[in-house]
C-alpha cells in the first residue's frame, strides 16, 4: 500500500519529536509513580502500561499513515457513528472509576473511547467543510458543524468529563478558522457564549467543578482542601529552579504532594525534575511539532487535508498549553492530560494516531 | 470529486494557518516566562517551600538539672515515661481515632476531645500529647490496636521525678506544660507550646538554669505525614545540676517529725551562719510526680478544692500570730532600748490591768517574782504586758523589723507574702486611725494584729542565734556552670544590726532554759547538746468568740496554733530553726516535732547512728484543749 516513493515524503523530523515526546512522557510517569518506601523504592507497574500503550500507538500511528486519509475520510460518518455508540455504551454500561464513567473493559485493558473524540470529530468536520463545494462559509454550515461537534462533547461531558468534553471545542474553533469562517461570526458566537457561561456555571456545573473554579481564583483560602492542588503545583514548578532537583529528586513528586501527577500533573514533575531548562526543551519540542504540523497543512494538497490537520493539532496545541498552563497552577485543574506524556493507554493511542493522519496528509501531498 | 485548493483559497488558507502559528508561538513565549518567573525568579520561595512541606522538625525534650543534696544525694531526678500523642496531619477522621483510643486504653474521650481542641492552632504535625505518663497496660492497649489509631504515636520523653514523693514538696515545686501568658515572656525564650517548665518552687526559681536545651530531629515526610527517613538529629542538652543547702536526713527529720505528729503546718530549718536552709516543709503536701508527666483533671480539681489547700506554701504564704516566740523579740527591744535590764523584775499575780482592763497570764496563779531570764523560760504573759507598755508599739515594730518579722525574708522561692508587726505609723495609714496604747499590750505577747509567716520566724530565731545578722535564707549552695559543680556564695544578709553581747546572751539564757531550765519547751531537750528555743500557743480567735463560733460550725478548727523555734548550740549556734502546727494545741507539742530534728542533727554531728523516726507515742502530744481558759480577751501562753 505504501508505495516506496511515498516513503520519501515521511516527516521524519516530526515523527523524531513525538517519540521523543512520548519517550519523555513515560520516563515521567514513571517518576510520578515511583514508589518511594524508608527502604528505597521501586517502579510502579503503570510504566509498563504506558509503555505497551506506547507500543500499540505506534503500530495506530503506522495504520493511519499508511491507509490514504481521503479513505477515512470518505468513512468519516462510520466512524463518528461508531464514536456515538461507544459513547453512549460507556454511559449506560461503561466502568465506573474516581466517580466517572469513561471506560470500556477490553479484555486486560479499558478502552476510554471519548480520547479518540478529537480524531473522530476532526474528520468529520474536516470532512463536512473540505468537501462541501460551496466553500463552508455560511451560517448554517457553521451551525451543522457546530452541532456535529456538540453531540459527542455533551455525551463525554456526561460521564463525566468535562476535560475531555471541551478538547473538542477547539478541534470545531480551528477547522471553522481555517474554512473561512469570518471572525465576526466567530466573535459574536464567543459573546453569546458568555451569558451562557454563566448560566451554565450556575446552573449546570455541578459542586465540585464550581469548587475548583472558585479555589483557583484564591487557593489560599483553602490550603488543605480544594486548593491544595494549585499551591502544591506551584510549589513543584518553582522548586525546580533552573536545572532541576534530578530525576527521581523531586522532593514534592516523590513524596506525592502533588496527587496523582502522572494524569494531570506530569509536566510539574518535569518542571520540579529537570528544572527551567526541561522546562524550555519540552516546550520547544512541542511548539516544534504544532508548527511543523501546521506546515502540513499548508502543504496539503486539498481542503480535507488541511482542514484535517488543522483541527487535529487545534485540539492539541489547547490540550498542551492548557495543561503546561494548570501544571504551573495557573489556570483551574481540569481533568485534561497533556497529550503524548500523560499516563493513560487511550490518550496515548488516540494522540499517536491523530499524529499518523498528520503525517498522512503530508505524505500524500503530491498524489492523486 | 477532490477539492483541490484553488489559487485563493490557498492564500486565504495560508494566512490563517499562519495566524494560528503566530498565536501559539506567542502563547508558548507566555508559558516560557511564566515558568522563569516561577522557576527562576521565585525558585528560593518555592523551595522553601517545598522544603517544609517534606521535613518535620520534631522536639526532642531535654531532661531536667538535676538536684542535689548538700552532700551530693539526689533529691530530684529524671525518668522516662511514655506518651501516646496524635500526629493530626496523619488522620482524617480525629474523632473517630480519639474514640476508638478512649475505648482501647479507659481515657475519657470528652478530655482527648479538649486537649486536642485546646491545641488546635499549632501546627498539624506537632504531636499532641494526649495520655501522660501511660500504664503499661494502657501502652499495651495502643499497640494491639495502632493500625486502627492512625495517627496516635507513643513517645518516650524524661519526665521530673521525685524520689521521696511529697517530701520538701513545696520546696521543689513541680514542672509542667508551659502556660500561654509564659509563653510571651522574654524569660522562657527558646520554649515551645508543650514544653514542660518549672511552675513552683525550685522548678520555677531556677527553671531557666534547671531547663536545659531542647534537641530536634529532622524527618522527610511524606504527603501524609509519614516518616520517610530521618534527616538530621540534633540531641537534646541535659539541664545543668543544681546542689542545694537541703540535708537530706535533716528533711526525713522534718518530714518524720510531721508525719509522727499528724498535724499540718510547716517547718523551716537553716543555718543561721549564712541562711542556707537545711530542712522545709509545708503541710499538707502533694505529690509532685503527680505533675511531672502532666496532672489529670481530677487530681488538679481535687487539689484546689481541697478546704486545706495542699498547694498553699504554708512557710511563705501562711500568715499566723507567733504568740509567745514573739517575746524575745519584745524583751530584747526593752534591752537595747535600755527601757530594762535583765534583772528587771514584775511581780505576775496571774494577771495585770492596763488602761482600765485586766490582762490575764496563761498561768492562773501567776508566776511571782520573775526577771528578764525567768519570765522567757516561764512564758510570764505580765512580764511582758509590762515591759511591751514601757515600750511602746514603735520600738518593739523597729526590733522585731530588724530580726525579719513583718518584713521578707526574700528566700528565692516565689510568692512569698508578707507577715504584720504593727505600729502607728501602720495603723494612719491602713485604718486611719489613732493607736491606742492599750492594743500594745496584746502586740507585746504576739497577739492582737501581728501576724508572721514561718520563714519569716525561721529568719528571726537564725538572726537571735547569730547575734543580730539579718541572713536571707536560701537554697542554692553550688551550681554548674559547664565545668562541674562550683559554690555559688550565700546571698549578702538583709540587715544586720550590732546586738550588746550581754543583752543578748540573756536572751539566749532565757531560751536555754525554756529547753533546759524546767521551762515551757523541755521536750525538745537533747542530752549532751545546748538547746535553746521558745514555745508559742497562738490563738486563732478569741476565746469568747471561739466558744460562740465553734458552737455554729463545729467543722471549722479553731484549736490554738503551736510554735516553736529552736537555735542550738547556744554558744555559736549552728542549726536554727522553726516548726509551725497548725491548730497544733500547744507549742509544746512543736516542740516535740523539734527535737527529732535536733537529734537527728547531732547525731549526725557526733556521728552516731540517725534516730529512728519517732512514733506518734514517741512525741507525747497534749490534746487537752484549754479553750476553757478563763474569759479574758488575751492570754498566750507558754
Amino acid at each position: 500500500m505504501l508505495e516506496r516513493r511515498l516513503y520519501f515524503h515521511i516527516d521524519w523530523l516530526l515523527l523524531g519529536a513525538i517519540v521523543i515526546l512520548g519517550a519523555i512522557g513515560i520516563a515521567m510517569v514513571n517518576s510520578a509513580t515511583y514508589m518511594t518506601t524508608p527502604a528505597g523504592g521501586h517502579t510502579s507497574g503503570m510504566v509498563w502500561t504506558q509503555l505497551y500503550a506506547f507500543g500499540i500507538g505506534l503500530v495506530a500511528l503506522l495504520v493511519f499513515l499508511v491507509i490514504d486519509y481521503r479513505v477515512f475520510a470518505e468513512h468519516s460518518l462510520l466512524i463518528y457513528g461508531a464514536l456515538i455508540v461507544l459513547l453512549v455504551f460507556v454511559l449506560v454500561k461503561g466502568q465506573t472509576q474516581m466517580g466517572a464513567q469513561r471506560w470500556i473493559p477490553i479484555g486486560p485493558f479499558h478502552l476510554q473511547p471519548s480520547e479518540f473524540g478529537r480524531i473522530s470529530v476532526a474528520l468529520m468536520l474536516a470532512m463536512f467543510f473540505g468537501e462541501n463545494r460551496r466553500g463552508a462559509k455560511n451560517t448554517s454550515d457553521l451551525l451543522m458543524g457546530g452541532v456535529l461537534m456538540l453531540i459527542p462533547l455533551l455525551l463525554i461531558a456526561k460521564q463525566p468529563d468535562l476535560g475531555t468534553a471541551v478538547t473538542l471545542l477547539p478541534v470545531f474553533v480551528g477547522i471553522a478558522f481555517l474554512a473561512g469562517l469570518r471572525m465576526r461570526l466567530l466573535g459574536i458566537i464567543a459573546i453569546a457564549c458568555l451569558p451562557l457561561g454563566l448560566f451554565g456555571y450556575k446552573f449546570a456545573l455541578k459542586d465540585y467543578q464550581k469548587q475548583r473554579i472558585q479555589t483557583f481564583l484564591n487557593p489560599e483560602q483553602d490550603p488543605r482542601g480544594a486548593g491544595y492542588q494549585t499551591i502544591q503545583a506551584r510549589i513543584t514548578v518553582g522548586s525546580g529552579g533552573l536545572t532541576g532537583l534530578g530525576y527521581l529528586k523531586g522532593t514534592q513528586a516523590q513524596y506525592k504532594f502533588l496527587p496523582v501527577a502522572q494524569n494531570d500533573f506530569v509536566f510539574s514533575v518535569l518542571a520540579e525534575e529537570q528544572g527551567f531548562i526541561g522546562v524550555l526543551t519540552a516546550l520547544g519540542l512541542y511548539l516544534f511539532v504544532i508548527l511543523r504540523s501546521f506546515e502540513a497543512a499548508r502543504l496539503a494538497k486539498d481542503r480535507l487535508g488541511a482542514y484535517l490537520v488543522g483541527g487535529i493539532i487545534s485540539g492539541f496545541a489547547f490540550q498542551v498549553i492548557y495543561n503546561v498552563t494548570m501544571s504551573a497552577g495557573l489556570a483551574p485543574v481540569k481533568g485534561i492530560t497533556l497529550p503524548l506524556m500523560s499516563y493513560g493507554g487511550s490518550s496515548l493511542i488516540a494522540s499517536l494516531a491523530s499524529f499518523g493522519l498528520v503525517l498522512n496528509v503530508r505524505m500524500r501531498r503530491f498524489t492523486n | 470529486m477532490s477539492t483541490n485548493l484553488m489559487p485563493d483559497d490557498r492564500r486565504s488558507l495560508t494566512a490563517r494557518l499562519s495566524a494560528l502559528q503566530y498565536l501559539v508561538a506567542a502563547v508558548f513565549a507566555l508559558l516560557a516566562v511564566g515558568f522563569w518567573i516561577f522557576q527562576i525568579a521565585q525558585h528560593d520561595k518555592f523551595r522553601e517551600m517545598a522544603e517544609n512541606n517534606r521535613t518535620r522538625k520534631l522536639p526532642l525534650p531535654a531532661p531536667r538539672g538535676v538536684l542535689l543534696d548538700r552532700n551530693g544525694k539526689v533529691l530530684v531526678a529524671n525518668q522516662s515515661t511514655t506518651n501516646i500523642a496524635l500526629v493530626r496531619e496523619q488522620t482524617k477522621n480525629i474523632p473517630e481515632v480519639l474514640h476508638l483510643l478512649a475505648e482501647a486504653t479507659g481515657a475519657d474521650e470528652q478530655e482527648l476531645n479538649e486537649i486536642v481542641n485546646r491545641r488546635r492552632r499549632e501546627p498539624s504535625f506537632r504531636p499532641i500529647v494526649l495520655i501522660e505518663n501511660a500504664s503499661d497496660a494502657q501502652y499495651a492497649a495502643f499497640m494491639a490496636r495502632r493500625l486502627e489509631l492512625t495517627g496516635i504515636i507513643a513517645q518516650t520523653v524524661p519526665a521530673r521525678h521525685y524520689p521521696e514523693n511529697a517530701s520538701a514538696a513545696h520546696l521543689f515545686g513541680y514542672v509542667g506544660e508551659i502556660t500561654d501568658a509564659q509563653l510571651q515572656r522574654d524569660d522562657y525564650q527558646g520554649a515551645e507550646a508543650g514544653s514542660i517548665v518549672g511552675q513552683a518552687g525550685v522548678e520555677l526559681a531556677y527553671n531557666k538554669k534547671l531547663m536545659g536545651v531542647d534537641g530536634a530531629k529532622t524527618v522527610v515526610v511524606n504527603s501524609v505525614g509519614r516518616e520517610i527517613r530521618p534527616l538530621e538529629e540534633m540531641p537534646p542538652t541535659i539541664g545543668r545540676p543544681m546542689q542545694l543547702t537541703i540535708d537530706s536526713d535533716i528533711q526525713k527529720a522534718v518530714e518524720d517529725g510531721f508525719t509522727a505528729s499528724g498535724f499540718n503546718g510547716a517547718a523551716i530549718v537553716l543555718d543561721p551562719r549564712d541562711g542556707g536552709v537545711l530542712g522545709f516543709t509545708s503541710r499538707p503536701a502533694y505529690d509532685p510526680n503527680a505533675f511531672a508527666a502532666g496532672i489529670d483533671r481530677t487530681t488538679w480539681a481535687a487539689l484546689n478544692s481541697d478546704p486545706l489547700k495542699p498547694l498553699q506554701n504554708r512557710a511563705l504564704q501562711g500568715r499566723y500570730s507567733p504568740g509567745s516566740t514573739f517575746k524575745p523579740a519584745v524583751g530584747l527591744a526593752g534591752l537595747e532600748e535600755g527601757i530594762i535590764t535583765p534583772s528587771f523584775t514584775v511581780h505576775c499575780a496571774g494577771g495585770a490591768t492596763f488602761y482600765g482592763r485586766r490582762f490575764a497570764c496563761w498561768k492562773k496563779g501567776g508566776h511571782g517574782a520573775v526577771d528578764l531570764r525567768k519570765a522567757i523560760e516561764q512564758s510570764c504573759d505580765v512580764y511582758f504586758y509590762t515591759v511591751g507598755n514601757m515600750l511602746g508599739v514603735d520600738r518593739i515594730n523597729k526590733w522585731a523589723t530588724l530580726f525579719g518579722l513583718g518584713v521578707k525574708s526574700n528566700i528565692e522561692l516565689p510568692n512569698e507574702l508578707v507577715g504584720l508587726v504593727p505600729s502607728t505609723e501602720w495603723k494612719r495609714e491602713k485604718m486611719h486611725e489613732k493607736w491606742y496604747a492599750g492594743e500594745t499590750i496584746s502586740v507585746a505577747i504576739g497577739q492582737g494584729q501581728v501576724s508572721v509567716t514561718p520563714v519569716s520566724m525561721a529568719v528571726y530565731v537564725a538572726t537571735l542565734a547569730n547575734g543580730g545578722t539579718r541572713v536571707t535564707p536560701h537554697l542554692v549552695m553550688a551550681e554548674d556552670d559547664g565545668a562541674g559543680l562550683k559554690p555559688v556564695p550565700p546571698p549578702p544578709p538583709q540587715s544586720k544590726v550590732d546586738v550588746t553581747p550581754e543583752k543578748l546572751q540573756a536572751i539566749r539564757d532565757g531560751m536555754w532554759g525554756v529547753v533546759n531550765g524546767g521551762g515551757t519547751g523541755g521536750r525538745a531537750r537533747v542530752e549532751g547538746h545546748d538547746v535553746c528555743g521558745k514555745t508559742g500557743t497562738a490563738q486563732v480567735i478569741s476565746n469568747a468568740a471561739r466558744l460562740i463560733a465553734q458552737a455554729k460550725n463545729k467543722n471549722v478548727d479553731y484549736r490554738d496554733h503551736g510554735w516553736f523555734i529552736f537555735f542550738a548550740p547556744r554558744d555559736n549556734p549552728t542549726i536554727a530553726g522553726v516548726v509551725f502546727l497548725e491548730h497544733g494545741i500547744h507549742g509544746p507539742n512543736a516542740a516535740s516535732v523539734a527535737h527529732h530534728i535536733l537529734a537527728t542533727y547531732f547525731a549526725k554531728q557526733d556521728g552516731k547512728p540517725l534516730p529512728p523516726p519517732p512514733t506518734h507515742e514517741d512525741l507525747r502530744l497534749d490534746y487537752k484543749d484549754p479553750y476553757a481558759r478563763g474569759g479574758a480577751p488575751t492570754g498566750g501562753g507558754h
